[in-house]
């Protein structure tokens, strides 16, 4: 028996895809590839598959994984790569596959790139809007609670790091955020603020470029 | 793919996977490499449209061939068509994301009478003027395939060419004729009137129809030398007949997520009420090794771990326990479960148990149709109640303790007698669990009785007959309510409302054109759908356009009278219908192909179970 973490890419049409039907997309290419899988010893069989950190509805990925469990202990890297690749929809592609390094616990932020465009006003009032929002001690939202209600919160103190900028059309925005088992704050939210404060409807993808520990390392 | 303007708005809609394509399988071809673009439209939402068989079979033939790209359109759901309309994005199709108006055809399957005002808003949504005689030049030529093409008389104005039949041959050669008067730089008139020579194909415009002065038809004249009657198309050798070796695998949960094999065509019952029983004769198999075969390529190519047996009535295959015996050699191995839907009664036996047993005891699902034995005997079911107990009986040794059993009500000849016979062979199955010692322990049995109205269809025995009214329904639906003594059986029944527009539909002729066309200019859609449906509106539309629903639902036409698909030809004899109406009358059966033949018609066709050694 062995795990290994798979890592791929989440992209193009693939983004639409919602984290449940992503199960479902990988269950079936796992099935289709396959490969030799352990698979649970209940009632109704399935095989051991696990995704450290899911990943918001329409998010690009570029450093995705997810975690399977093999019945072997030796296993082909690139035979796993190839053959996932061949059953998977052409906007998730699969690039490496390691051995779990840190536990899926460990995830503590996530490093997102905001790009924004909009075409109702200059790229530069856009820029210097967004800019004054980040600049400012507190950044209000409503906040979608666990029971279905809203909390208004103050994301600035989540903001951990930020860059913003600007392009001949749009602007682009790095920012690291909480984001883990305990503490999540999604990045849209910083859009909603944008939007409510200067009355705007802006048209913004996010990717979620990388995640980390605590202490900063790069998830492995 | 997605283009930049409507990815602008996909997060706002509920799914959006449904609106960008880009499934594994899905065929992305070189618009400049290819001569035809087909436009592959399914009246309804993604969900449903990808669960069906048909689209996925024509789909992949078209595809096959280099000339053609077939590409998939679903209808908007309505938070979509909203941001749609809203933004000026015109309706369009998931591979190229380019816009309907950009397809040579735009084919449409039309498996439902309450889709057809999706099929008007589609078009609308495309950009695709509305009427046929609107459209101009050798493109845009709007077809429609599909059960309800037997009678397409009430979209008769805005469909170029209605296929009749089976699609596999006719739409190809459809296709090859746009091409060949592309060449010959016809015009569309003569594109059509060429096309109204293939057999199986329908163009209502080379038709006139006259009425009577009480509304009724007077005549139905052919023009330019199209056929007197349109005879349907069907592939006799299913063996050899185009079967798809990969499905488009969706990316979000559709209704029917798994693989699905056909096993055969048609159906050797004939229970008087089924139109698909009668439009699909005569029964066509497949061979059980092509089948395994066909089935074992599919679950690998897709990845699907279920895999279901799709007919009108899987356990009338004459082979199907061999068949079973070969599939279950690699599922199990693979962990691919095996699910046969359309069970019969009399068709669960031990031995079809023990092999789908793999599959999760989720529920069965049985269609006694009528509650009373005199009634089942009208409608030619077929199915005699001890049969009924003694299936419940197997199950329920087997593990099963939900069983699902469907009835119809508003049949014809039916009392209160028969319709109070339904919750009382509810009873009997409850019973029944409680009288067997192998029941499972410890687990309460639930008994789904599920009632829909019965709606009159062409092409069965039951064509002439009244509707029975909305009222009368609710009355009927009541009166099982009250009869329902048991809290283990759960009660459910389908709107009388959409029953009486689907019946209007279903028997409509082509004065209806005008409703529709006002339907679409008011913006109706997904009248399958009670979110959407309101009677209310139609009724007042009726009045508006001075037309009496009634007329098509309530009344009992005459054998002789001429009805609005006479001149559409299914292979089954008005009079073999005529005659089966009136054994019903009688309460008398007719037995099924396999027993006796019955002189249908259907052989004519030179094969399938006509010619079957018994």
């Amino acid at each position: 028996m062995k795990n290994i973490r798979i890592w791929f890419t989440k992209d193009n049409e693939c983004k639409y895809i919602s984290h449940l039907d992503l199960n479902r997309v990988v269950m079936r290419a796992l099935h289709k590839s396959k490969i030799n899988l352990w698979h649970t010893e209940g009632f109704n069989p399935h095989p051991f598959v696990t995704f450290p950190l899911p990943l918001s509805l329409g998010f690009r990925g570029v450093k995705e994984c997810m975690d399977i469990r093999l019945i072997e202990d030796e296993y082909n890297k690139d035979e796993i790569i190839s053959s996932l690749n061949d059953c998977l929809p052409s906007g998730i592609h699969v690039y490496d596959v390691t051995e779990p390094i840190m536990k899926a616990g460990k995830i503590d932020k996530g490093l997102f790139e905001i790009v924004i465009e909009d075409d109702t006003v200059d790229v530069d009032i856009l820029f210097n809007n967004f800019k004054k929002l980040l600049q400012q001690e507190c950044i209000l939202v409503m906040k979608k609670t666990k029971k279905k209600g809203f909390k208004e919160i103050d994301i600035k103190p989540h903001i951990l790091q930020w860059k913003v900028a600007d392009y001949n059309e749009y602007i682009k925005c790095k920012v690291l955020l909480p984001a883990g088992s305990t503490n999540n704050i999604n990045p849209t939210l910083i859009i909603n603020a944008y939007n409510n404060k200067y009355n705007a409807d802006v048209f913004y993808q996010i990717t979620r470029l990388d995640i980390f520990d605590k202490d900063g390392n790069s998830f492995r | 793919m997605v283009n930049k303007e409507v990815e602008k708005y996909l997060l706002k809609v509920q799914k959006p996977a449904k609106y960008v394509g880009g499934e594994l399988n899905s065929v992305v071809k070189n618009k400049e490499d290819v001569e035809i673009r087909f436009a592959f439209c399914f009246p309804d939402t993604y969900e449903v449209g990808m669960s069906h068989l048909g689209m996925k079979i024509l789909y992949s033939q078209f595809n096959s061939i280099p000339y053609i790209w077939c590409e998939r359109v679903f209808a908007p759901w309505i938070d979509m068509e909203e941001i749609m309309v809203e933004n000026n994005i015109p309706l369009y199709a998931l591979e190229s994301g380019d816009p309907l108006s950009e397809f040579d055809f735009i084919g449409f399957t039309l498996q439902y009478e309450l889709s057809f005002t999706n099929v008007l808003n589609m078009l609308k949504l495309g950009n695709i003027p509305i009427c046929s005689k609107d459209r101009t030049g050798l493109t845009n030529i709007v077809v429609a395939g599909g059960p309800c093409t037997c009678n397409p008389e009430p979209i008769a104005d805005f469909v170029d060419i209605f296929f009749i039949g089976e699609g596999e041959e006719v739409d190809l050669e459809v296709m090859e004729l746009l091409r060949e008067c592309r060449k010959e730089k016809t015009t569309r008139e003569e594109f059509l009137i060429r096309a109204s020579q293939i057999q199986g194909c329908y163009v209502p415009s080379l038709y006139e129809i006259e009425y009577n002065e009480d509304g009724t038809l007077k005549s139905i004249t052919p023009l330019n030398n199209a056929p007197k009657k349109i005879k349907k198309r069907l592939m006799m050798d299913m063996d050899n007949s185009y079967y798809p070796d990969n499905f488009v695998v969706p990316n979000t949960e559709i209704v029917h997520d798994r693989a699905m094999q056909e096993i055969f065509r048609g159906c050797i019952r004939g229970c008087r009420f089924c139109q698909a029983g009668f439009l699909y004769r005569p029964v066509r198999e497949k061979s059980p090794e092509v089948i395994n075969q066909q089935c074992h390529t599919l679950c690998s190519n897709t990845g699907y771990d279920e895999v279901s047996l799709s007919s009108l009535s899987s356990s009338d295959y004459s082979q199907i326990v061999p068949l079973l015996d070969k599939l279950t050699a690699w599922s199990t191995e693979e962990k691919v479960s095996i699910s046969l839907p359309s069970l019969r009664v009399d068709g669960f036996t031990d031995d079809i148990m023990s092999k789908i047993k793999t599959v999760r005891k989720s529920g069965l699902t049985f269609a006694p149709e009528a509650g009373s034995q005199r009634l089942r005997d009208a409608i030619n079911k077929n199915v005699q109640e001890d049969e009924l107990l003694n299936t419940c009986r197997t199950a329920f040794s087997g593990g099963w303790t939900r069983v699902k059993l469907y009835f119809m009500i508003g049949l014809p000849t039916e009392t209160m007698e028969d319709v109070n016979a339904i919750p009382a062979l509810g009873k009997k199955v409850v019973d029944e669990y409680y009288k067997n010692p192998d029941r499972p322990k410890g687990k309460s049995v639930s008994v789904t009785v599920s009632a829909s109205s019965f709606v009159p269809k062409p092409f069965t025995p039951f064509q002439w007959e009244p509707q029975d009214t909305i009222s009368t329904i609710h009355k009927k639906q009541k009166s099982i309510k009250e009869h329902i003594e048991s809290k283990k059986i759960i009660f459910n029944y389908h709107e009388a409302d959409t029953s009486f527009l689907e019946g209007v539909f279903a028997r409509g002729d082509r004065k209806l054109c005008k409703v529709m066309l006002k339907a679409c200019e008011r913006g109706f859609h997904f009248d399958g759908w009670s979110d959407c449906f309101d009677l209310q509106k139609w009724l007042d539309l009726f009045e508006e356009c001075n037309i009496d629903p009634s007329f098509y639902n309530n009344r009992r036409r005459e054998f002789d009278e001429l009805l609005p698909w006479d001149h559409i030809d299914y292979g089954v004899k008005k009079d073999f219908l005529i005659n089966e109406c009136k054994k019903a009358y009688a309460s008398k059966t007719t037995p099924h192909c396999r027993l006796e033949c019955s002189k249908c018609g259907a052989n004519r066709y030179g094969g399938g179970v006509c010619f079957e050694k018994h």
